[in-house]
Parts: C-alpha cells; sequence; structure tokens
C-alpha cells in the first residue's frame, strides 16, 4: 500500500534511497500528507501547519474540503498539497484513536509559550473548521485533547477554543490538568510533586559542604565526585571520595579501625557502611530511601566473592551483593543457634578448624595464666587484626618469658 | 598528596577572626611551601601564660588530611605535656584521636586548651609534670618565667634584660 503514496523527500526533488524507497516516486500518486501530530491530538503548528489536519474517521469529503483549503491559501511551499484521497485511509482504522494515557499534558509535543503570531488572523477562521470536525466526531469529553496553550499560559481564543481548557495543577502552575481523565489527572499530580519535591531538595543539596575538604560536594570538578557519602548512623555530610578515602586510609598511624577510621569524623559515632548519594536529604524517610535504594540496586548485582556458589563472601549473610547460584536459587541461610555460658543464645558463624587450634591454644593459655596469677579475660579480640587477643599477642609475650608484656604492651593493649 | 585546596582555605578562615580566636597561621619563614607552615597562639587568660605568645612549627604530612598535621612548640613552654626540651605535644587529636574534621585552627585552639588544662597523668616532660603534682607553687612560677623569659615579644630591650640579671 505504501508504494502508492507518493514520496514527500521526492516530491521536494531529492530522495536519497532512489529505486529502493519504499514510497512511490511517480508524481501520478498522491502524497500522504496527514499531520501526525494533529491525529494524535495537538498539533502546536495548528492551521498554520504544512500537513493537513484531518481526523481519519472523517468523511473525507468534508476533510478535503474543509481543511487543504484553507491549507492551499496558508502554505506557500512548492509542496504540491493535493486532496488526500481515500486511497490513502482506506486501510486505517475508522474509529476515533484514543489518546493514549502516557500522552498527557506533560508528554505532549513542545509548545511555544509566547502568543505565536498567527494566531490573531487565522485563529477564528481555524477553530471554525476544527469544531465541526470535533463536534461530528467525537462525543466523549475524556477523548478530547486539552487546549495546549491554555496549559502553557494563556490561550488567544479564550472563551472560544474548541479544545478543553485544563485545570490549573497547584504544583506547577500550568492549566494541564483534564478535567475528564482522572487517571491522567493524578499521574500529573503525583509527577509534579515527586519533580518538584527533588528539585528542592537539589537546590538544597547544592549548598552543603564536605566537612573534610571543605567544598561544596556538588561542585567538585568531576562528576564521580559529585556525590555525597552518608553514614548509616549520623547525619553529617563528606563527599564520597573524601569519607572513603578516611576510611580505608592505613591504620599505621595508630589509630585504631574501629574507634577513628570507621567512626564519623566529626561526631566519631560508629558507622559500618557508607552510602552513595547524589543527593542531601532533609528528613530520616528520605535518608532511609535513599539507603533502601541502594542496597536494593545492590541486591541485584551479584557477589564477586561468593561467585555463584564457588566462592567463600568474607561478609557472609550481611553482604549487600546478591548470593545466588547459577540455577538462580538464592543462598540459603541457615543459623545456628547456640547456647551461651550467661544463658542467651548466640547466634553460632562457621566453625573452622583454626578457631578449633585456637581454642586449645586458648585453654593452654588459662593454664599459663593460672600459673602466672594472671587474669585472662576470654573474649577480647585484637582491634587491627581480629584475631583473639590470647591467640597471638599473649601467647607470643608469655612464651617470650615476659608474661605481663602482651597484657600491656602487646598487638591491641588490653 | 596534601590537599593543598583546603590547606589554603584553613589559612584564610582561620586569620580572618584571628583577634578573637587568638590563633593565626603564617607560611613558614619567608618560603612559599603549604606543607611548612608556622602558627601563632596567645597564652590563655587567668594561666601563667597569660600575656605570652607562642610559636609553633606545623608540618603537613602528605596524607593531611587523612594524617594528623605534625607539630611542636618553637617557643620553650614549661607544661607538664609539652617537652621543655624540645617543644614535642602530647595530645591526642595529634596522634590517634585525629579526625579529617578537624583543622588547623581546630588544633591550635585546642593546644591553647591543653595549656590551660594540663594533663599531669599522660605526661610529656615527666620532670614538669612531677613539679606540678608535687610542688604546685613552684611549678606555677617557673611556668610564669618561662613565659616572661621567652613568649613575650621583647617589650624589653636585651640590654635592660642584661640590666635585669645583673
Amino acid at each position: 500500500m505504501s508504494k502508492r503514496i507518493l514520496c514527500k523527500f521526492f516530491a521536494h526533488g531529492a530522495c536519497l534511497k532512489g529505486e529502493h524507497c519504499e514510497f512511490s516516486h511517480d508524481w501520478k500518486d498522491q502524497p500522504n500528507n496527514i499531520c501526525t501530530f494533529y491525529q494524535r491530538g495537538v498539533c502546536s503548528y495548528g492551521s498554520r501547519c504544512r500537513y493537513d489536519h484531518v481526523k481519519v474517521s472523517r468523511p473525507q469529503t468534508s476533510v478535503s474540503s474543509s481543511s487543504t483549503n484553507s491549507l492551499q491559501n496558508l502554505a506557500s511551499d512548492s509542496v504540491q498539497v493535493t486532496h488526500p484521497s481515500s486511497v490513502a485511509f482506506s486501510g486505517q482504522t475508522t474509529n476515533v484513536p484514543s489518546v493514549p494515557a502516557e500522552l498527557s499534558a506533560l508528554s505532549r509535543p513542545f509548545v511555544p509559550f509566547s502568543r505565536p503570531s498567527w494566531s490573531h488572523d487565522t485563529g477564528v477562521h481555524k477553530f471554525s473548521d476544527d469544531e465541526n470536525g470535533w463536534d461530528s466526531t467525537i462525543t466523549q469529553p475524556a477523548d478530547r485533547p486539552i487546549c495546549s496553550f491554555a496549559a502553557a499560559g494563556s490561550c488567544p481564543r479564550g472563551e472560544g477554543c474548541p479544545h478543553i481548557h485544563g485545570d490549573l495543577c497547584a504544583t506547577c502552575g500550568k492549566h494541564c490538568l483534564h478535567p475528564y481523565r482522572p487517571d491522567e489527572r493524578d499521574e500529573h499530580i503525583k509527577t509534579c510533586e515527586r519533580k518538584k519535591k527533588h528539585l528542592e531538595a537539589l537546590k538544597h543539596s547544592q549548598e552543603i559542604e564536605c566537612s573534610v575538604c571543605l567544598d561544596r560536594v556538588l561542585s567538585k570538578p568531576t562528576a564521580a565526585e559529585r556525590k555525597f557519602g552518608l553514614l548509616s548512623e549520623c547525619n553529617h555530610p563528606f563527599c564520597i571520595s573524601c569519607i572513603r578515602n578516611w576510611r580505608n586510609n592505613s591504620p599505621a598511624s595508630g589509630m585504631d579501625v574501629n574507634t577513628a577510621l570507621r567512626a564519623c569524623p566529626i561526631c566519631r559515632k560508629l558507622s559500618y557502611f557508607v552510602i552513595p548519594s547524589v543527593i542531601w536529604y532533609s528528613t530520616k524517610e528520605e535518608k532511609q530511601e535513599i539507603i533502601d535504594s541502594y542496597k536494593a540496586k545492590l541486591r541485584s548485582i551479584d557477589c564477586r566473592y561468593f561467585d555463584f556458589g564457588n566462592g567463600t563472601c568474607p561478609f557472609g549473610t550481611s553482604c549487600f551483593y546478591k548470593h545466588a547460584y547459577r540455577d538462580g536459587s538464592l543462598e540459603e541461610v541457615v543459623l545456628r543457634h547456640l547456647g551461651a555460658e550467661d544463658g542467651d543464645t548466640v547466634i553460632a558463624k562457621d566453625i573452622r578448624l583454626s578457631d578449633f587450634l585456637a581454642n586449645l591454644h586458648l585453654r593452654f593459655l588459662i593454664f599459663i595464666a593460672d600459673i602466672y596469677r594472671l587474669e585472662v579475660p576470654k573474649y577480647l579480640f585484637c582491634c587491627p587484626c581480629y584475631t583473639p587477643l590470647l591467640q597471638k599477642c599473649v601467647v607470643q609475650d608469655l612464651l617470650a618469658g615476659d608474661p605481663n608484656g602482651g597484657l600491656t604492651t602487646g598487638h591491641g593493649q588490653l | 598528596m596534601v590537599d593543598f585546596a583546603r590547606v589554603q582555605k584553613e589559612l584564610a578562615d582561620c586569620n580572618r577572626d584571628m583577634a578573637i580566636s587568638g590563633v593565626s597561621i603564617m607560611l613558614h619563614g619567608n618560603g612559599n611551601d603549604l606543607s611548612h607552615l608556622s602558627g601563632t597562639i596567645t597564652g590563655p587568660l587567668a594561666t601563667p601564660y597569660e600575656g605570652g605568645t607562642f610559636q609553633i612549627d606545623i608540618r603537613l604530612p602528605e596524607g593531611y588530611p587523612f594524617e594528623p598535621p605534625k607539630m611542636q612548640f618553637v617557643t620553650k613552654v614549661w607544661h607538664p605535656n609539652i617537652s621543655s626540651q624540645n617543644g614535642a605535644i602530647c595530645l591526642d587529636i595529634l596522634k590517634d584521636q585525629w579526625s579529617p574534621a578537624l583543622t588547623l585552627k581546630t588544633a591550635l585552639l585546642s593546644l591553647q586548651a591543653l595549656l590551660s588544662a594540663p594533663e599531669p597523668d599522660d605526661p610529656q616532660d615527666a620532670v614538669v609534670a612531677q613539679q606540678y603534682l608535687r610542688d604546685y607553687q613552684t611549678f606555677m612560677g617557673t611556668a610564669r618565667y618561662w613565659t616572661e623569659t621567652f613568649a613575650k615579644r621583647s617589650s624589653i630591650g636585651t640590654e635592660e634584660k642584661v640590666q635585669k640579671l645583673l
């Protein structure tokens, strides 16, 4: 069918596709000169549009008489405006194309804000054409499009406008709420409010300075640096690079990982993870939302340590990444509860042989400690290396013949 | 790599209100090395250090601000936590309690606070600390004398000083 429609590039004298063109290069064929914007609801060119403003459902006679005549008067191009033949429409639906919901006022084609200069002289002439068309075809008010001029500010046609003038949206201040499409209204109000909130948060975030580099986080030179690093336990702002730098700092300078590096540089509150975010929050809920969406994103990424079950992840069950096997099944977490000495239950980790051996050391130690009459705290772990303190530091010092050494100058001080 | 942008900001910020805070930072000597600075603090009121101006040598390590600045008194001070020999300072925030949110200004202010609140139980100079604990009056006298001698801008000329000694 398309072969019988005149190629518009050919009509202008230059079709790059030549004889492979899917449209006809024969002057005898009729061009398809229908404005697709108009068919979907709104054409911002109005009566000045070089394409035919027709509704496919309309009887073809009335179309050719009304809209193309007016077009011929206006159009000054070399395009041969001919009456759209019924051939061009024969295969198309005869129903009114209902305007899809996505085509709400927000996603309408661009509408110029200023009053178009041509609207005065041609407006009246044009909408009289249109009015006939709308009245004859569309009866449901919900199917009628809203006026894009009114939505953008003011409609030059005022009361006499054939389109529906939308209700005022309180958030964006535009008349873009369709009075007869409740779904579209709700959708618009929701997006509008979300957008406004986001904009306000962004504006607020612009002012925030990182307490480490003393720069405004969102004014950093590279895009990668223009991110906040949120700490889980407190609300002090840092840029992601600064806080990560600090937490990755080697504890060589005598600083302790848990009390210094993992703590907030300002309030020294311990946080176990940092969340990157492009926006700063103002309420607790917003922060939670950022954290949740970040975690949700990570949960969709396979953990490279777990490696589909082939490896072991040092973070175990608290890993943020996805622990799934090749067949898609998730890792099953079985927590083993053990009774502790004081009657409480504790959650046991995987027991390794080395743990058992360490335990042997411990017993040996307590035995030695008894000899030296030392009080041995059982559950202390060395801060930098996380091994049981008694296993590493004290054993070595005790065996080196300095019973007090380990307790005062060992790896981690008791 | 030292974050020089931050150092420059810190200098400007610190010297803006030096009249009120009593601390100031300059580049060391006539050099233009931003990692070698020299700070001054005024002795806090109602202490034996009152009226003195103390010079502090500041060196910024490569990792600044993620590593603490190295500070040392140039002016001789009689204080339990400051070495009377070389001016070394015993202050936790200059060691393991450093935080990148601290600045040179806050560090100098902490030194000022240290002058008014000595910690004789965690001494840098054992002699001074012992004197502080056992003979407080003598400690006060010595501290005041050292301030008078080393930390006062020479309001009296060298000759007068010699006269005074004779």
